[in-house]
């Protein structure tokens, strides 16, 4: 909408012209200056060159609505992750229109759960999904179809007792490989068209840190800047994404460790080098919901909430299972453990 | 003040001047004034426009008392008796007196900023992902509508979301919170007739909510805003989560300071004009020094002279802080806050370390008895 070209809102064409000579088209332009820029360019008086700046912002200000009404229009606000207990936690699920980031260290079941969200998704209404397609956006070549099928089948047999259905929700996860940064933005930059023909109900990309991570070395000046530009572009296109068509985005991330003395969330056992989220401060900002994934040993994993809107702190122990993740029920713990986010 | 005339004043006179010339015998003075001021040359209303009293005085023999009535005359003559006049420390101090705060529904931090957010200035909140800034923006929206009758200040919010936070199911929750501790503390029938407006879905519909993606349709949406609040006079409270977002990615770090100076002036001018608290939330950045790096607030050292009041959430350990860091009526103080199921509450008042539980049972009974506290602090205000 910021680009918006003037013309098309209602300027007259004569101020449009002595506007564009000094290089000022669209609206993003023509907000960017100050009130005295903007009677000097186009060469108008204080009054006209405020009505001027009004009429625009009407042109491109997002409507208001309130509260109330959002209620009254989403009844079903939040994409159920098929595990009772989370989505307790959760308060009904992955909320739509946000972000939701599952990071944890490798092997730990990051893309298992990508997997399983994805066949979800793809379930009809009445079987808790969103009867929609998916979007998967690889970066690792991690995504397995055949392991899909087993999820799908091992989870809901009842469901996927027909090879049709089986072959049916498989061709409606829509894979696409990324494998460079470049790569990934300008899919994004793209995606709006593929939500819309693929009528998508749900946006996976697995994993954002391992491509920034290869192409940005952070200990070279001014790399960081770069990559928290890139990672802020990111984030911001997933989240007008989001939010213009009501789907959950879920992303994947790594984990980094530090050596050092940081206080958070969760109080460190280990003496002094604790991991966080990798990508840094400002990509944690921009996520909604971060859920953490760590091993406690050889079998026992744990999901943490550590960042979200509606849910408290809280860890729940799954195993990794044929049908994809499984909540022990009876086993929640409430110790913090050391994994910040 | 003396000496300072910014060119947007001179506009206005110039545009009176042309407009309306009367000549200076008309105008309301004695007949020995107004014949000093045709001996010296003035003949009508539009030659003393632009005059300041001691230079009249000069010129036409007049005293400096005399001049000043000449000056004024003229002005409210000309129908420009423009905008700002200046209040003495008095009448502020009544104003400051009726002037409500928003209560956070913490009792520590409440006492902390002498009340609660000031309606009328600008406060900024930054901290740390996760840290509670919405989840305090949140219990702001509802707080602002807490009848008056019950020491609340009685007005609707802008609820400007840049990056999503927004959910409304949380909402919800701690809407259903502050109504059930109003209810409870219901003592006569003012406040039981009061309490007939103040429920959820009221609560819901005077939240009026607006999201905004880029830094653009942030400042197109400012513009428009003195219009809004113009239309919606109940408006007390303004949220701005979060400020920072849309700022995080600019080549040009010269031409965003200049539009986070304009944005800080608009909301400044808001605030005053409107009667409205104005809160932003930031995020915190990395500061590399040396070796070592360190949160601080993102968006530059500039920005940190816009807000009235910096209120910075942060960790220690596992407890969660909030610290006033920049305040003119109070002191730097830090408390301590969580957040529960309700919303944003005081901490435990014992010294028991912070234990991580899944919300149970005992929460809820904890948090539905009234508080007694609270009850002080709003019955204070």
């Amino acid at each position: 909408m910021a680009t918006r070209i003037l013309r098309r809102t209602g300027v007259s064409n004569e101020i449009c012209e002595r506007l564009k000579r000094r290089e000022i088209e669209s609206c993003k332009d023509l907000l960017s200056l100050t009130p005295v820029e903007v009677m000097n360019a186009a060469g108008l008086s204080y009054e006209k060159a405020s009505v001027l700046l009004q009429s625009v912002s009407k042109a491109i200000a997002p409507p208001f609505t309130t509260a109330l009404e959002l209620w009254k229009q989403h009844s079903d606000s939040c994409f159920s992750t098929s595990l009772p207990a989370l989505d307790k936690l959760l308060r009904g699920g992955l909320p739509r229109g946000t972000i939701t980031e599952v990071t944890g260290p490798s092997g730990c079941g990051k893309t298992q759960m990508c997997l399983m969200l994805s066949v979800l998704a793809t379930l009809p209404k009445s079987e808790g999904g969103l009867d929609s397609s998916v979007i998967y956006i690889d970066t690792e070549s991690a995504f397995s179809a055949e392991r899909l099928v087993e999820i799908a089948r091992s989870r809901f047999p009842g469901y996927f007792s027909s090879k049709e259905r089986v072959l049916q929700m498989a061709a409606r996860v829509h894979l696409f490989r990324e494998l460079t940064c470049q790569d990934v933005l300008n899919r994004l930059e793209r995606l709006e068209e593929d939500i819309i023909s693929t009528g998508a109900g749900l946006i996976i990309l697995d994993s954002v840190a391992s491509v920034v991570r290869k192409e940005f070395d952070t200990t070279l000046p001014g790399n960081l800047i770069h990559r928290s530009n890139l990672l802020s572009h990111e984030a911001t296109t997933l989240k007008y994404l989001a939010h213009q068509f009501n789907i959950p985005v879920v992303l994947t991330n790594q984990i980094t460790t530090h050596v050092g003395d940081q206080g958070s969330a969760v109080s460190a056992e280990v003496d002094s080098s604790f991991v966080t989220a990798a990508l840094g401060n400002t990509w944690s900002h921009s996520v909604n919901t971060r859920l953490i994934v760590q091993y406690v040993d050889a079998h026992q994993r744990q999901i943490l909430i550590a960042k979200s809107p509606v849910a408290p702190f809280a860890v729940l122990n799954y195993t990794i299972q044929k049908q994809g993740i499984c909540i022990d029920v009876d086993t929640t713990r409430p110790r913090s453990v050391p994994v910040l986010g | 003040m003396l000496g300072y005339v910014s060119w947007r004043d001179v506009l206005k006179k110039l545009t009176l001047a042309v407009t309306m010339q009367r000549p200076v015998s008309s105008l309301p003075l004695s007949p020995g004034m107004k014949l000093k001021l045709v001996g010296a040359g003035f003949q009508s209303t539009a030659d003393l426009i632009l005059l300041k009293p001691l230079q009249l005085s000069k010129e036409t023999g007049l005293s400096q008392q005399e001049a000043l009535e000449v000056l004024q005359a003229v002005r409210k003559d000309g129908g420009g008796g423009e905008g700002s006049t200046s209040l003495t420390a008095l009448e502020l101090l009544q104003k400051e007196e009726e002037t409500r705060s928003i209560i956070t529904f913490s009792s520590q931090l409440d006492a902390a900023l002498g009340g609660g957010l000031p309606v009328g200035k600008t406060t900024e909140i930054c901290g740390a992902p996760g840290v509670g800034k919405t989840q305090l923006c949140l219990q702001l929206a509802v707080d602002v509508q807490v009848p008056q009758c019950f020491g609340g200040v009685g007005g609707q919010v802008i609820y400007i979301d840049t990056e999503g936070s927004f959910l409304l199911q949380r909402v919800i929750d701690v809407a259903t919170a502050a109504v059930r501790h109003c209810s409870l503390l219901v003592e006569d029938d003012e406040q039981r007739a009061a309490m007939m407006t103040f429920t959820m879905e009221t609560i819901l519909s005077n939240i009026f909510l607006v999201r905004c993606h880029d830094y653009v349709e942030l400042l197109a949406e400012l513009h428009l805003l003195p219009d809004f609040l113009s239309d919606h006079p109940r408006t007390r409270l303004l949220v701005i989560d979060s400020v920072a977002f849309p700022f995080r990615r600019f080549d040009d770090l010269s031409q965003r300071t200049r539009l986070l100076q304009g944005l800080a002036q608009q909301l400044v001018a808001m605030a005053t004009r409107h009667q409205v608290a104005v809160v932003i939330t930031n995020q915190m950045t990395t500061r590399l020094q040396g070796n070592q790096s360190q949160l601080v607030p993102a968006l530059g050292e500039g920005w940190g002279h816009a807000p009235t009041i910096r209120l910075l959430l942060q960790w220690a350990g596992s407890r969660r802080l909030a610290s006033i860091f920049k305040s003119p009526g109070n002191v730097d103080a830090t408390v301590q806050y969580r957040i529960t199921s309700d919303g944003f509450r005081d901490a435990d008042q014992s010294e028991q370390p912070q234990r991580k539980r899944p919300r149970t049972q005992t929460d809820q009974s904890a948090s539905s008895q009234p508080d007694r506290r609270l009850l002080r602090c709003l019955s204070d205000v």
